[in-house]
């Protein structure tokens, strides 16, 4: 079976953003893939104004909460750098039990790739000029500025949505059959030892 | 026989599949419907119980709206593609309806533009040559389809909140504004194209087929990629507030007149108006209901049929505005099948046709999309009042709800005939007039503003007045109907102020009624209607 890779488009943000844009992302993955009974549940992020949808689980909202803290503890200890999570999902295979190995395998069968370039936003300075009698106010052009920026953060995240409902629905053929009472593919969220 | 029963698996997934696209459309943009199905899944999460409709897809979204339920009748050719168009209900330049009463000057509103701003289209298309799988082959083949056919549909989904109709809906959701604009949809069998202009405004996405060896499933978008261009502004929304001006205050002119009931004091965010002209083409479509209130299309020749469809209404009739349903959304849906199935032609089509009638919307009746009914009843039913009131030398006062004065005495004599009271008596009825729509709009009003949640019918108390008020409200049928707040007595007397049909508002504020007695004498009454029509 083929494993099928996206590499979503990188996003520039804020190590406040974090959480909402890291929320936003996997969730919309992981609803296109709980092929199980769901009850969808819309989310409206507080940062941008974008709805994405979950699927209503708890322990799936826990779980990638808690990888959301882990990813964001990593950041917090290589700031300014780029960074990757991974969302995979896979099949569980048993390998051919021996005597001595009983173990069971993973076959992936698709990665998602949510590239993030996390900045420290640098202070607003005065921007005073001793040649013009114009004073301009420090306040305003910051919170413009931060708009600004807000509305790029918020088209490009839009982008990336698109991008994986794009994905999600040109590439059908390889996700495994729907198993009765599952609600979700097995997956896992991981940093790539690349960036560790 | 075994083709027929795969071949009937088939369709069974792609007739379900419109379906359950249908709602999800439906419940992301339309704001009546979205209402009740929440209540609805508010009802339904405390049971957690999952319908068999929800099963279909694994997608869960609650009962289905009633229109779905004549969609397998209306477009059961599965082969034609259903075209499901959402449609912008934009108002003119009319400001708040309240406003315009002190504002004589004010424009009214223009009519309503009606733009296309999404077009979905769900098509199964069948190949030429049909290769139906046999067997096993069959059974894993109709799995994959239906796999792929829920992917297709969490995509759809999802989506659905990233395309900018969403923010709109949102807006029109949120049920402590009202806006100049709504939301309708229209679904049917096949489409108009857009014109040039409005094409180059439209983007379009398709979505991947879901392939078949016997068909192939798609589901394409067409959305206006930006709705700037509209002025979707919420209408200034009035708080309570206590109204000094009134007639009869000590701070009033008596001479002073009001704006007329019949100009400009409109409700906005309400598509349907009663002064539109009708169409010279109705719109004639076979497999086709829309919900709200808009323009046909140019019909052609080929399309239009014997046995039209319902054409949308240009004047309200009573029985679209009027009932004070007790569920509004649950009733009103009612009303509305009532009102559809009075105008069904013989035409087989239309027999089971939805049951919205086409000129009342079911995302926007009068007073869900927020406007005060009472006055939009006001503009387009009611005839100008001239009930001379006999009033004394403080006529005028008696009319005041919070008058302490207890040396009023506002009740005229019984005799209608005396010519000093006559004079003061013209000036009344625009005086009352306006006092019973202030008395309106005071009914209608939530602590967040115009309340959408209005019954026509409701009788007002105002809470400050211990001894209650009559206020005069208009029936849908444009008789007037006098509530009363209190004992038995008065519902018996309301019921002889309905046989008595004078068309008239009437406000009487009962603390200035004589100590003894805490009704209006019906003489009196009868007196007036005398004077009215002689």
């Amino acid at each position: 079976m083929n494993c099928e890779v996206c590499q979503l488009k990188e996003l520039e943000v804020e190590h406040f953003e974090i959480r909402e844009v890291l929320r936003c992302i996997l969730h919309t993955i992981v609803f296109h893939r709980a092929l199980g009974l769901v009850r969808p549940k819309d989310v409206d992020l507080e940062l941008f104004e974008i709805t994405y949808v979950q699927c209503g689980d708890v322990e799936l909202e826990k779980k990638i909460d808690e990888k959301i803290d882990h990813f964001i503890s990593w950041v917090e200890k290589h700031p300014n750098k780029k960074s990757q999570i991974c969302l995979s999902f896979y099949e569980v295979k048993s390998k051919q039990p021996s005597w001595f190995t009983n173990k069971t395998e993973r076959l992936y069968w698709e990665q998602w790739y949510v590239n993030l370039n996390v900045t420290q936003h640098p202070k607003h300075h005065s921007s005073k000029s001793h040649h013009t009698k114009l004073v301009v106010d420090p306040g305003e052009s910051a919170t413009e500025e931060r708009s600004c920026r807000r509305a790029m953060v918020e088209a490009s995240l839009r982008e990336v949505l698109f991008q994986i409902i794009k994905f999600v629905n040109e590439k059908k053929d390889h996700v495994p059959p729907i198993s009765e009472g599952v609600i979700y593919f097995p997956y896992e969220i991981t940093i790539p030892r690349k960036f560790q | 026989m075994e083709m027929d029963r795969e071949s009937g698996k088939l369709e069974q997934i792609v007739s379900q599949f419109r379906s359950k696209i249908l709602h999800v459309i439906l419940d992301s943009r339309v704001p009546s419907l979205h209402h009740h199905h929440h209540q609805q899944q508010q009802e339904s999460l405390s049971h957690s119980r999952v319908r068999k409709t929800d099963k279909w897809f694994n997608l869960v979204l609650g009962d289905r709206p009633p229109a779905l339920e004549n969609l397998n009748f209306s477009l059961r050719n599965l082969f034609d593609p259903m075209v499901i168009d959402i449609i912008l209900v934009h108002r003119g330049s009319c400001s708040s309806s309240v406003d315009n009463l002190y504002s004589p000057s004010a424009p009214a509103a223009g009519p309503a533009d009606e733009t296309v701003i999404e077009r979905w289209v769900v098509q199964y298309d069948c190949p030429r040559f049909i290769a139906t799988p046999s067997g096993a082959d069959a059974s894993v083949s109709y799995k994959k389809i239906y796999k792929k056919s829920i992917i297709l549909l969490r995509s759809l989904y999802t989506q659905m909140r990233l395309l900018p109709a969403y923010r709109i809906f949102k807006q029109l959701s949120s049920l402590s504004q009202t806006y100049n604009f709504d939301l309708v949809y229209k679904v049917s069998s096949f489409s108009h194209p857009f014109s040039r202009e409005e094409e180059s405004g439209m983007k379009e996405y398709i979505f991947a087929p879901v392939e078949a060896l016997s068909g192939c499933l798609s589901v394409s978008v067409t959305y206006r990629a930006t709705l700037s261009d509209f002025n979707l502004e919420p209408l200034v929304s009035l708080p309570p507030k206590i109204i000094t001006d009134y007639v009869g205050s000590p701070t009033t002119d008596p001479m002073r007149s009001f704006p007329s009931s019949d100009k400009g004091a409109h409700a906005t965010s309400f598509p349907l108006r009663g002064a539109r002209p009708p169409s010279s083409s109705p719109f004639q479509r076979p497999h086709s209901w829309s919900s709200g209130f808009h323009r046909g299309f140019p019909s052609t020749k080929t399309q239009s049929l014997a046995g039209s469809p319902p054409v949308y209404r240009t004047s309200p009739k009573p029985y679209d505005i009027a009932s004070p349903p007790t569920d509004l959304y649950g009733n009103r849906i009612q009303n509305q099948r009532v009102s559809t199935l009075q105008q069904v032609t013989a035409y087989d089509e239309y027999k089971s046709s939805p049951p919205f009638s086409p000129s009342a919307s079911p995302s926007t009746p009068s007073y869900l999309s927020g406007t005060n009914p009472l006055l939009t009843r006001h503009c387009s039913e009611t005839a100008p009042v001239t009930i001379p009131l006999p009033l004394t030398g403080r006529s005028t006062r008696y009319l005041s709800p919070n008058s302490s004065d207890p040396s009023r005495h506002s009740l005229p004599p019984l005799s209608p005939r005396s010519s000093k009271h006559d004079a003061s008596s013209q000036e009344s009825p625009s005086g009352i007039r306006s006092y019973r729509k202030i008395e309106a709009l005071r009914a209608g009003e939530s602590p967040s503003g115009l309340s959408n949640n209005y019954s026509a019918q409701k009788v007002v108390r105002d809470s400050k007045d211990d001894s209650g008020r009559f206020s005069a409200l208009l029936s849908s049928s444009g008789s007037p109907r006098i509530g009363f707040s209190r004992s038995s007595s008065r519902l018996s007397f309301q019921d002889d102020m309905d046989d008595c049909e004078f068309s008239c508002p009437f406000d009487v504020d009962d603390v200035d009624v004589s100590d003894s007695s805490r009704y209006i004498p019906y003489s009196f009454f009868q007196s007036l209607c005398l004077y009215c029509f002689p």
